[in-house]
């Protein structure tokens, strides 16, 4: 039902992209917390083989559990509030703590749509840490004029990681999924503004 | 199979395993079954227990911290099971320990522990084809909860997968005592009836989610074949090893359990 709601975002992003363009983007970026924007902005494009998925996990400020939120990454497939999926959780099943500096992707489990589209390795799962996400805030904000959310940033992080190895002409749609008006005391917490 | 319920007095004790340390529960499930219990529900710690009120919340939480795991739940098992073979032990779990212990290796551990049945709250019926078949491998009861709420359909698939006893839950929400029963739980009894027989013959009906006094248990056994009493104990045992030790939890949940099987007629005020 979420995903059915949150197409509506990959819906929008090809008529646009196709009006604007000609032609679909490389890739689509979204963050993925619970996962539901990104499954939104993917889901359009999932029949586009050529369109490359990029969900990008919080990485939050470690790799050790309890310091990020990269269920691909530290996650083992289990079952959390009703839903089979990749969890965080240790030797005995019992859920992680998560950490990220973003509210939105601290979560330790994944919609199970995801974890389908991973394991059938249609989409691709990467991390970005809180660093990162931060300094994509910045960058947006100051290149841009655009506040993302802290969330959202996770995806722009990627981009700005991604796209220096590509071709010019490479298209990248970033799913911008929040504003980041509500991030400012972390902002500012994080960043000693 | 030692699920067996006294007519009338069937009583159900749900205990959280390792609260206040698993040498407690292990005396407190030995004095709740003298004290008259048919079954020992024996909870495993979970660090997300999203069925449960704030006082099994606080035991589980209590316990996962203590380190306590789903192998010591099952080692628990065993002892009572060496020291009471004719009371009926059901290992009440979320599914997530059970899966990551790995489900075969659990059914094989609770069968070899003298474990009759198992209880995982948030294992669906429509989706337990292999848990089911691993249960019925290794001679466990599955039983499964229903709701108020379950449609007829829902309630034909778990009447008829459960084995030992069917669980309904008395009301919607999460556990916890409550001043009153609804009258819910007596019309989802007979609804479930329609499956599992009349009240005494074919599959017992428990009654769990709010009983917490001998009124509340004298009322369930009108229709139904046994209750569950749970936050009400683990309560008790929370109040009792804080005010006067651990050491006096057994004892103050023998005379609570007696309390819960008075003949109706003591009860009048």
């Amino acid at each position: 039902m979420v995903r059915d709601f949150q197409r509506i975002i990959s819906i929008e992003m090809k008529q646009q992209i196709l009006e604007k363009e000609g032609r679909l983007p490389s890739a689509v970026i979204a963050c993925v917390g619970g996962g539901s924007n990104a499954i939104g902005a993917f889901y359009e494009f999932i029949q586009d083989r050529q369109v490359r998925l990029i969900g990008v996990e919080a990485g939050g400020r470690g790799t050790e559990l309890g310091e990020h939120a990269a269920r691909f990454k530290g996650g083992a497939p289990g079952v959390l509030q009703g839903t089979f999926s990749y969890v965080l959780q240790d030797a005995d099943g019992q859920i992680a703590l998560t950490h990220s500096v973003s509210a939105g992707l601290d979560y330790a489990s994944i919609g199970p749509e995801h974890a389908a589209l991973h394991d059938s390795g249609r989409a691709e799962y990467v991390s970005q840490d809180d660093a990162a996400a931060l300094g994509a805030v910045v960058k947006l904000a100051r290149t841009e004029g655009i506040l993302p959310a802290l969330e959202s940033a996770h995806a722009v992080a990627e981009a700005l990681r991604l796209a220096p190895t590509l071709p010019a002409r490479e298209i990248l749609v970033v799913n911008l999924s929040g504003r980041g008006d509500k991030d400012m005391g972390i902002l500012a917490r994080e960043l000693k503004l | 199979m030692p699920i067996r319920f006294d007519p009338k007095h069937g009583l159900i004790v749900y205990l959280t395993v390792g609260d206040p340390s698993l040498d407690a529960t292990r005396a407190i499930a030995l004095a709740a079954i003298d004290a008259g219990a048919a079954v020992i529900e024996l909870g495993v710690p979970f660090s997300d227990p999203l069925a449960d009120g704030p006082v099994i919340q606080r035991a589980m939480e209590r316990a996962v911290a203590r380190g306590v795991r789903l192998a010591d739940v099952l080692q628990m098992a065993r002892e009572i099971r060496a020291e009471r073979p004719a009371a009926g032990l059901v290992i009440f779990s979320y599914l997530n320990p059970i899966l990551r212990y790995g489900l075969k290796r659990f059914a094989d551990d609770a069968a070899a522990a003298g474990v009759d049945g198992v209880l995982a709250t948030d294992m669906i019926v429509e989706e337990a084809g292999e848990y089911l078949a691993e249960l019925a491998r290794a001679g466990l009861a599955p039983i499964f909860l229903a709701a108020p709420t379950s449609p007829d359909d829902r309630l034909e698939a778990i009447a008829t997968h459960s084995k030992g006893f069917v669980y309904a839950i008395s009301r919607t929400g999460i556990t916890g005592t409550q001043q009153t029963l609804t009258s819910n739980a007596a019309a989802l009894v007979a609804r479930i009836r329609r499956w599992t027989g009349p009240q005494g013959q074919g599959l017992p009906v428990a009654v769990g989610f709010g009983i917490s006094n001998a009124e509340h248990v004298a009322q369930v056994a009108e229709f139904a074949d046994a209750a569950v009493v749970g936050s009400a104990i683990v309560e008790l045992i929370e109040r009792a090893t804080s005010q006067n030790g651990a050491e006096t939890a057994p004892a103050a949940v023998a005379r609570f359990i007696k309390g819960l099987r008075l003949p109706q007629a003591a009860l009048a005020r």
